[in-house]
């Protein structure tokens, strides 16, 4: 897949933005706070209709402005050019494809992948088990309509469950949103399972190739309860309930459920080093675009924010000789990396403004 | 703009559908363009407030103790069709798909929203299946997760036997009600109901 135009209307502080992308090497330079990562985060939007940064989509909105509109023209290995506008406004958000208004969002989910690195991404390993969990759901989602509606049925009973628990609703009651919750629940265990083994495989060798010197990582799914069957959780909520009464809240399940990167064998959260941790979130986004191709036959576009720059020019080398299907990359930093074999075609960023500056090999 | 135009604007603007842009609109046509049809809205109003209520059977409109649907012998099939809300029991009856008779909860189950198993009109259905009217249920509820955890809890509530338990199936919207579906779509999920006991 390739973006082949990016045109932005009162977008955070994109007053007004069309950017025709030429090529596949995309650089956009500028000091920060200017724009450079709201432009990543409007073109990401494409894959899940949703903020990379986990952002509200009223947030999204300029300040001032009725809503935010972000129009893309694609190149798509299946779908042909494609033409995508999504229009935010603070009560939600509409879609447009082929200027066709989208009546399901989830049947959009998915077809264009984009993959996000970001500078951001050490919290990563560090940060809570819902920052894993989240991107492990979207990788999931994006390619697995069921996944998604198990995902969404779960999470809508969950807080039908905890708002019960909270007014010390009928045993009745709870058993009628447990069992709802139940079916679910053991969908999305099954199927993490099974992802978590395909992604172990991408990210093994994705890892192996930014990193040849001996180092083996892994990446497991580690959940909160193993649960085989959706009558197994039922009982296991029926259980849990006079806890989760005095918690008023809903204490285990797959929404506690997290995600492990090993090095060598060992956790990376607190074996790997600095570099090492980079290197393995790289690799975990790489393994994703593989899995997103393995799974849909699209070369996602490689969305880089900030990463770039931090790497030293051998593994850059390494991360440019790793890339599979010459992807497109759209990549921002305070300068475009020298020397290391890609010609850029460069846009300056200043002040909400985004002007095409001339190539830089 | 006068007191009166405000206070008339003010009320249309609360029904659903209608924006500040068409209560406006709707106010001016009655009160400026065609003065003469407000004589005829009022009193329809009037005559609807005063005579329209809640069938004491099965929750539907009424404009005496029963809906005509329950007044009517030939409906008495003891098959009753359990809807959400009165629009789904206006696309079931515009379908002619099904004979028998209704039960309206007037919502489902949603603690979110404050929604408990009090503030449905459920104790009139246990009623109707313990006097032997409803001998089978049809459970037309939506299927999200809210109206199938409605549909748990009713079989929760409702004796083992005696009643045989439905619901209809396939063929209707993801999260949406019968409302959204079509005569034929209703039809096929009526005829494929599968047994819910
Ligand atoms: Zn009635």
């Amino acid at each position: 897949m390739r973006f082949r135009q990016i045109s932005l209307q009162n977008f955070r502080n994109l007053a007004l933005v069309s950017a025709e992308m030429a090529g596949r090497r995309h650089f956009l330079t500028g000091a920060n706070g200017q724009g450079k990562t709201n432009f990543l985060e409007a073109a990401g939007l494409v894959t899940a209709l949703r903020s990379f940064r986990g952002a509200d989509p009223r947030t999204m909105i300029a300040f001032g402005q009725p809503q935010a509109d972000a129009a893309f023209v694609l190149e798509h290995e299946q779908l042909g050019e494609s033409r995508l506008t999504l229009t935010l406004t603070p009560k939600g958000k509409a879609v447009a494809w082929e200027q066709t208004n989208v009546a399901r969002l989830a049947d959009v989910i998915g077809k264009f992948p984009t993959v996000v690195l970001s500078s951001n991404d050490n919290q990563f390993l560090r940060g809570a088990p819902s920052v894993r969990r989240r991107w492990f759901d979207l990788t999931l989602a994006a390619m697995d309509p069921e996944y998604l509606a198990a995902l969404q049925s779960y999470h809508r009973a969950l807080a039908e469950r905890n708002s019960l628990l909270k007014t010390h609703g009928s045993p009745a009651e709870l058993a009628a949103f447990e069992r709802e919750m139940a079916g679910p629940a053991a969908i999305l265990v099954a199927k993490r399972q099974a992802g978590a083994a395909e992604l172990d495989g991408f990210f093994l060798a994705a890892h192996a190739r930014l990193v040849p010197e001996g180092e083996t990582a892994g990446l497991a799914y580690v959940p909160d309860e193993v649960i085989a069957s959706a009558e197994q959780m039922f009982a296991s909520l029926a259980q849990a309930r006079s806890r989760d009464h005095l918690l008023k809240t809903t204490e285990h399940g797959p929404h506690r459920d997290d995600l492990e990167l090993g090095l060598n064998g060992r956790p990376a959260k607190q074996y790997a080093s600095e570099g090492q941790q980079r290197c393995l979130v790289i690799a975990l986004r790489l393994a994703q675009s593989a899995y997103f191709k393995a799974k849909s036959g699209v070369t996602p576009v490689l969305l880089c924010d900030d990463v770039l720059g931090e790497l030293d020019p051998v593994r850059r080398a390494r991360f440019w000789a790793s890339l599979d299907g010459e992807p497109q990359v759209i990549a921002t930093g305070t300068s475009p990396p020298e020397r290391d074999g890609s010609e850029w075609q460069v846009f300056r960023v200043a002040a909400g403004a985004i002007t095409a500056g001339t190539k830089s090999a | 703009m006068t007191p009166a135009l405000e206070e008339l604007q003010k009320q249309l603007k609360q029904l659903p559908g209608i924006g500040y842009r068409s209560a406006e609109r709707l106010a001016l046509h009655l009160l400026v363009e065609r003065p003469e049809r407000l004589p005829g809205l009022v009193a329809a109003l009037h005559e609807a407030a005063r005579s329209v209520r809640r069938c004491g059977r099965c929750g539907n409109l009424a404009e005496a103790e029963l809906c005509p649907i329950c007044a009517d012998a030939k409906r008495a099939t003891g098959q009753v069709c359990v809807v959400e809300n009165v629009p789904d029991l206006a696309a079931l009856e515009r379908s002619s798909a099904f004979r028998g008779r209704y039960h309206v909860l007037h919502g489902k189950l949603s603690p979110i929203h404050g929604v408990g198993p009090d503030q449905l009109n459920l104790a009139t259905l246990l009623e109707r299946v313990a006097t032997g009217e409803a001998r089978e249920l049809i459970l037309a509820l939506s299927n999200d997760v809210e109206g199938e955890a409605t549909c748990h809890y009713l079989l929760e509530c409702l004796p083992k036997s005696g009643v045989k338990v439905m619901r209809i199936g396939f063929g209707l919207p993801s999260g949406g009600g019968v409302l959204y579906a079509d005569p034929t779509t209703l039809k096929s999920a009526l005829d494929g109901r599968r047994d819910y006991s």
